[in-house]
């Protein structure tokens, strides 16, 4: 199964599940927000998107991973909108039979993640100021 | 002539000052042309970003034709996660 969400408020985590008998292997990421871009100090980022294509896209990047990766369920919440220093802009829990598959997945999806999903970054500077975040992780 | 949304993120929104602008452009002009339009009203503050496309919520590859009423995003570089 899978399930993604495009989220402006805090993210709740996918609860754990130790009835999954099938299942041994569990992932969970938690990308959070630091407190430095470029090596300015930053307030927070604000998650821009371009509306409906951006949880389509993660959709399209779910399955896509889903379809390569022996894997059971792909699960994923990205949040937009301000984002504090330090709190988790995007949550992914990955459940397969084996973590290579499970590690294999997490890694093919986050990348995919970040070269296709129309969401971008701005970040606060502490005086207020607004401009679009430089940061790119491939 | 026709004309399209183009709506705006990140270095393009910051370029041109605006989230969306309605642009009248020549019946048969594509995405290329479009895409040479925004980087002239830029003046130069999107040198160097690389701009994919999309139309109607769906990446586009290669030079598209436009048609009247499309919406299209000139995507730069994604920054999730």
């Amino acid at each position: 199964m899978v399930i993604v969400e495009i989220i402006d408020r805090p993210i709740d985590p996918f609860p754990s599940d130790d009835g999954r008998l099938e299942q041994g292997s569990e992932l969970i990421f938690n990308g959070r927000v630091r407190s430095k871009e470029n090596g300015q100090e930053i307030k927070e980022l604000e998650y821009e998107q371009y509306e409906g294509m951006a949880e389509s896209e993660l959709k399209r990047i779910a399955i896509e991973t889903a379809n390569i990766y022996p894997i059971s369920d792909l699960f994923c919440k990205h949040r937009v909108g301000t984002v504090a220093v330090g709190e988790t802009s995007l949550h992914v829990v990955i459940w397969s039979k084996h973590r290579n598959e499970g590690l294999e997945a997490i890694t093919f999806f986050i990348s995919e993640l970040k070269k296709r999903v129309p969401i971008w970054k701005w970040a606060i500077l502490k005086d207020g100021t607004k401009i679009p975040s430089e940061c790119r992780y491939h | 002539m026709i004309k399209v949304k183009l709506k705006c993120f990140s270095q393009v929104k910051y370029a041109l000052g605006t989230g969306e602008v309605i642009l009248e452009i020549e019946i048969g002009a594509t995405t290329t042309e479009l895409e040479e339009m925004v980087r002239d009203r830029a003046d130069g503050r999107l040198d160097g970003v690389g701009l994919s496309v999309a139309i109607n919520q769906q990446y586009v590859k290669g030079d598209v034709v436009l048609h009247d009423g499309d919406e299209v995003v000139l995507i730069p570089p994604v920054q999730g996660g």
